[in-house]
């Protein structure tokens, strides 16, 4: 590699281009083959984001429009008072599936998949980093979805709220299979979002243009790493509390029964610690967007980016302060209520900062009033009101008089709708020129501006009216004669107006969009950043060296050279497909990425997956375990033909500059990934080990129990030795494993061998030696607490043994040596996780009891 | 990454991590003390729970102001010399985010002085 510290200038006063012209007639023809979509029925298996990102985006629209029908059901229902239109059981089917799947099946995954789409875009790059992991992201959302969707035709849907509080959702209220529903489908369409998440991580910070270092990212980038992040942090705990709630449901563990030591409040934090953050993580997109837009139709740079940058990680921390101040009518003590009210409050001041700043950025302007300005203006209005109520409900005092009344309902509406929905229309009318050959309608677009703006109004300010004046969210209907009937009316007639804009607004769509490749319809906004570029399928066709925010408004001709093939890497090196990978922060090149293409594995192994979880819900184990099995083995399919090596020596990609094809250590892409992957884990097991000293606090006289037999100390030292000495013989195979000489020895696979025997003896020793105590998972929280971290650990040191065994077969393979080894690496990172986090847990369950003198 | 970059990232995010170690510490202290119910003890008579919290939150002040300084004293050397336009951003980014968590940090705090501890 002989990349220089600085970038080298290149543009049209005289300095040369990284590539010179004419190229090689044969070198556009060889980048097109390499991305070819796959035809007929295979089209299904296409990875990348040209078509992902779309049928991403158009599911979660799907989505949308499923929940906004059953919004209207229930509007309808509450038109007038005592009205028997649905009954009470399937009304809280509809409300507890409207707010579950616009909260877990579209607003989450329709701006995951805006981004999917976008990003590359932006960024310059052909593609993100993992094409597979998103379309495997994108195939168990869309199968697992559909079939959880289904279960409101056959009764069979959630209907205990879209939070679930336990005792509600437990099986002695809920014996059906409709809250196992919630819990599964709902939690394996997480695990899809955090797969989403960090190829977001890695796509943001390594497939960047050239020169785009961190203080020319664009906002979009930035909001869509915090938000990235803000998923890696905060949906472990939901997954958890999902978990927990499931092991209670199936096997009698009695985490949130109070009579056996339980705690249903324990739901509540594992809840909120994920939901609060969730109103940002889709808040955060929407306003990368709208920092997008704003400068677009200003026809300026946006003012304070620093600001603006400061504003979204601050929220992104922030956010993770409040989630209590859902709790607020719990009985917590006022001074924990104070700590959270205190962070609610704080938290208007970051979205303060981006309002003043995209107010400033339209005031130095001349701002358009086109269809996505309209949305704007109404994103700042209807959003703005929201954030009034929300700092109101942030007193504890008002929320104690506002709980759980329709003035929540308008709060949040106000908050979802302004702070998601019209950014997401307002991205619609912007960006569609990117994917189509057409823009949509201004006539119609403004149209279904007025319809969901004077919709949303109309529906949802009465309501905080209805609220005061004590009307309860969550009531099938209503008592004539309590003062609530006429604002019900009107809330419902704003509904219709709201449904009768979308309607508008894919009437628009039929007539307007025509996805396309490489004709859209340019540049229509005369907007700055690269998105903007002319693109295809393998994105654009050289990458850019970028000097600015808005490289197409300040480096002349860009677009023309671009596409001329001047810049970076204008064909195929490898003859496949490949993206340029840049440093993390100054954006110089570093490598050459080999993209995985087109291939049945990663839609095969998401229908699977999808299948084992749904069918889990149904009591099918054996098939569903089936299911498991097959998908993963197509995971392993699907990896087996990853970390290809080196295929080829370093190649010229222009300007002098020559890069590797295949680098390992920190400088992989894989790595990152693996990096964000054990944030999640850990963040899972410190959500356990949150639990288990929560339930110590609802019991400090019995942890453990009367009665209970501690293990002694030895068990416990001896697993966690066994964890170290696996970690070392790890260690010591990668030490073998070092050196430019492709060296493959075989003392790594007995290595490995010896570490796998190790670990799984480790967790066996851990696990038997708490059962020859009698303990018993369901006698009280504490075993099942003390069985959770055990189970824990065995699905990790399960899932260790698989990657350990797996690395052995690349090495009998010969697909593992010195230099070509990722695999290794990432099988290495876990494997360090998997004895942190079993030390970790063996301390707790063997030392805290004695810490805290229970035993 | 380099050391470099990581030591700038830290620095930058510093008075966040902070901020979500203090909240931590005194949501944690409040809960377990109420909980354990010895709220009531008394150090050189102040109760436990403000004691600790504005032990805390004191620590944590001076350790963001700590950070602000560094932040502020690197952004002046990085000006001066010929720094990237990388390092220039990410100290900056360090001097608003620390400015803005001191702002924070105390704002948290400032419920002990009023508030009774497991009321």
């Amino acid at each position: 590699m002989n990349v220089p510290e600085t970038q080298k200038s290149f543009g049209r006063d005289g300095s040369e281009f990284p590539n010179p012209l004419p190229r090689p007639k044969d070198e556009l023809q060889k980048l097109k083959r390499a991305w070819e979509p796959p035809r007929g029925l295979s089209f299904i298996t296409a990875v990348n984001n040209t078509y992902v990102g779309q049928w991403y985006v158009g599911t979660a629209f799907l989505f949308f429009v499923l929940a906004g029908i059953l919004s209207l059901i229930m509007r309808a229902q509450l038109a007038a008072p005592e009205s028997d239109l649905v009954s009470h059981s399937l009304y809280n089917q509809l409300f507890t599936m409207h707010g579950t799947v616009m909260m877990f099946l579209f607003a989450v995954p329709a701006v995951e998949a805006a981004s999917v789409y976008l990003l590359p875009n932006m960024q310059a790059a052909r593609d993100l980093p993992f094409p597979r992991l998103s379309a495997y992201a994108f195939w168990a959302y869309f199968v697992g979805g559909l079939v959880f969707f289904t279960t409101i035709f056959f009764g069979l849907a959630p209907n205990s709220g879209w939070f679930m509080y336990p005792p509600l959702s437990s099986l002695k209220y809920s014996p059906a299979d409709n809250a196992d529903w919630w819990l599964l489908g709902i939690g394996f369409i997480e695990i899809s979002a955090i797969a989403g998440a960090i190829e977001i991580i890695v796509g943001v910070m390594k497939t960047r243009a050239v020169g785009m270092s961190l203080d020319k990212m664009p906002i979009y980038s930035w909001a869509m790493l915090v938000f990235a992040a803000m998923i890696i942090v905060g949906f472990p705990a939901i997954i958890l509390g999902t978990l927990l709630l499931e092991l209670e449901r199936a096997f009698d563990w009695p985490f949130f029964i109070a009579e056996r030591g339980g705690d249903p409040l324990l739901w509540q934090h594992l809840f909120w610690f994920f939901g609060h953050p969730e109103v940002y993580i889709i808040f955060i997109p929407a306003t990368g967007m709208v920092s997008m837009i704003v400068p677009a139709m200003a026809q300026t740079p946006l003012v304070g980016y620093r600001f603006i940058v400061l504003a979204l990680v601050a929220t992104g921390f922030l956010s993770f302060g409040l989630w209590v101040h859902h709790m607020f009518a719990t009985g917590l003590p006022k001074m924990s209520l104070s700590f959270f009210s205190a962070a609610s409050t704080a938290v208007a001041v970051p979205s303060g900062i981006q309002v003043f700043a995209w107010i400033a950025t339209i005031a130095s302007g001349r701002m358009n009033l086109t269809t996505p300005s309209l949305f704007i203006i109404g994103f700042l209005f209807i959003f703005t009101l929201g954030g009034l109520t929300g700092v109101m409900v942030a007193m504890a005092p008002f929320d104690w008089q506002a709980h759980d009344t329709y003035f929540i309902v308008a709060h949040l509406h106000y908050v979802l709708i302004g702070g998601m929905v019209f950014p997401l229309f307002a991205a619609f009318y912007y960006w569609v020129p990117v994917a189509s050959t057409r823009a949509l309608s201004e006539c119609v677009g403004r149209w279904v501006f007025g319809l969901m703006f004077v919709g949303v109004n109309v529906t949802f300010f009465p309501m905080h009216i209805t609220g005061l004046i004590g009307m309860p969210r969550r009531v099938y209907t209503y008592p004539v004669g309590m003062g609530w009937d006429e604002l019900n009316l009107i809330s419902t007639v704003g509904a219709f107006m709201i449904a009768a804009g979308v309607a508008l607004f894919i009437y628009d769509m039929i007539r307007n969009f025509r996805p396309t490749l490489d004709d859209n319809a340019g540049n229509v906004w005369n907007a700055g950043t690269l998105e903007w570029l002319p693109n295809s399928n393998y994105g654009t066709r050289t990458i850019p060296v970028v000097k600015s925010r808005e490289p197409l408004w300040d480096q002349p001709g860009l677009a023309d050279d671009v596409d001329a093939g001047r810049y970076y890497l204008p064909g195929t090196v490898t003859g496949g497909r490949e993206t340029l990978v840049t440093s993390p922060f100054d954006a110089r090149p570093q490598y050459i990425l080999q993209v995985p293409g087109p291939g049945w594995q990663p839609f095969l192994a998401a229908v699977f997956t999808a299948a084992f979880f749904l069918l889990l819900t149904v009591k099918a184990v054996i098939l569903s375990a089936i299911c498991g099995v097959l998908a993963l083995g197509f995971v392993i399919w699907w990896l087996w033909e990853t970390d290809l090596g080196p295929i080829r020596p370093p190649a010229d990609i222009g300007g002098g500059l020559t890069v590797p094809v295949y680098v390992t250590g920190s400088m992989n892409h894989s790595w990152w990934a693996m990096i964000a992957l054990m944030v999640v884990c850990g963040m899972i097991f410190t959500c356990l080990v949150f639990s288990y000293l929560f339930l110590w606090l609802v019991n400090p006289a019995s942890w453990p129990p009367s009665g209970t037999v501690m293990p002694g100390f030895l068990p416990g030292s001896t697993a966690g030795g066994l964890y170290v000495a696996s970690a070392i013989l790890v260690a010591v195979a990668s030490r073998h494993l070092r050196g430019d000489d492709r060296r493959s020895p075989s003392s790594v696979p007995l290595l490995l061998a010896g570490a796998v025997v190790l670990l799984a003896t480790g967790s066996t020793l851990d696990l038997w030696t708490h059962w020859q105590t009698a303990l018993s998972p369901s006698a009280h929280a504490y075993g099942a607490a003390v069985y959770g971290i055990i189970a824990f650990q065995i699905l990790f040191v399960g899932t260790s043994v698989i990657m350990g065994l797996y690395t052995i077969a690349r090495w009998l393979a010969g697909k593992l040596d010195s230099v070509r080894r990722a695999t290794f690496d990432n099988t290495m990172l876990f494997w360090y996780y998997t004895v942190g986090q079993g030390t970790a847990g063996l301390l707790v369950v063997y030392g805290f009891p004695k810490l805290v003198g229970g035993a | 990454m380099t050391r470099r970059r990581f030591w700038q990232v830290f620095m930058m995010l510093c008075g966040f991590i902070i901020w979500a170690v203090q909240f931590t510490l005194i949501y944690g202290a409040t809960s377990t003390t109420c909980a354990l119910e010895v709220a009531e003890t008394r150090l050189l008579g102040i109760g436990i729970v403000p004691a600790v919290i504005a032990a805390v939150t004191l620590a944590a002040f001076l350790c963001t102001a700590g950070v602000l300084t560094y932040a502020l004293r690197e952004h002046r050397r990085l000006q001066s010399g010929n720094a990237g336009v990388t390092d220039i951003f990410l100290s900056q980014a360090a001097i608003l985010i620390s400015a803005f968590s001191i702002a924070a940090i105390v704002w948290q705090g400032l419920p002990a002085l009023i508030l009774p501890a497991c009321a």
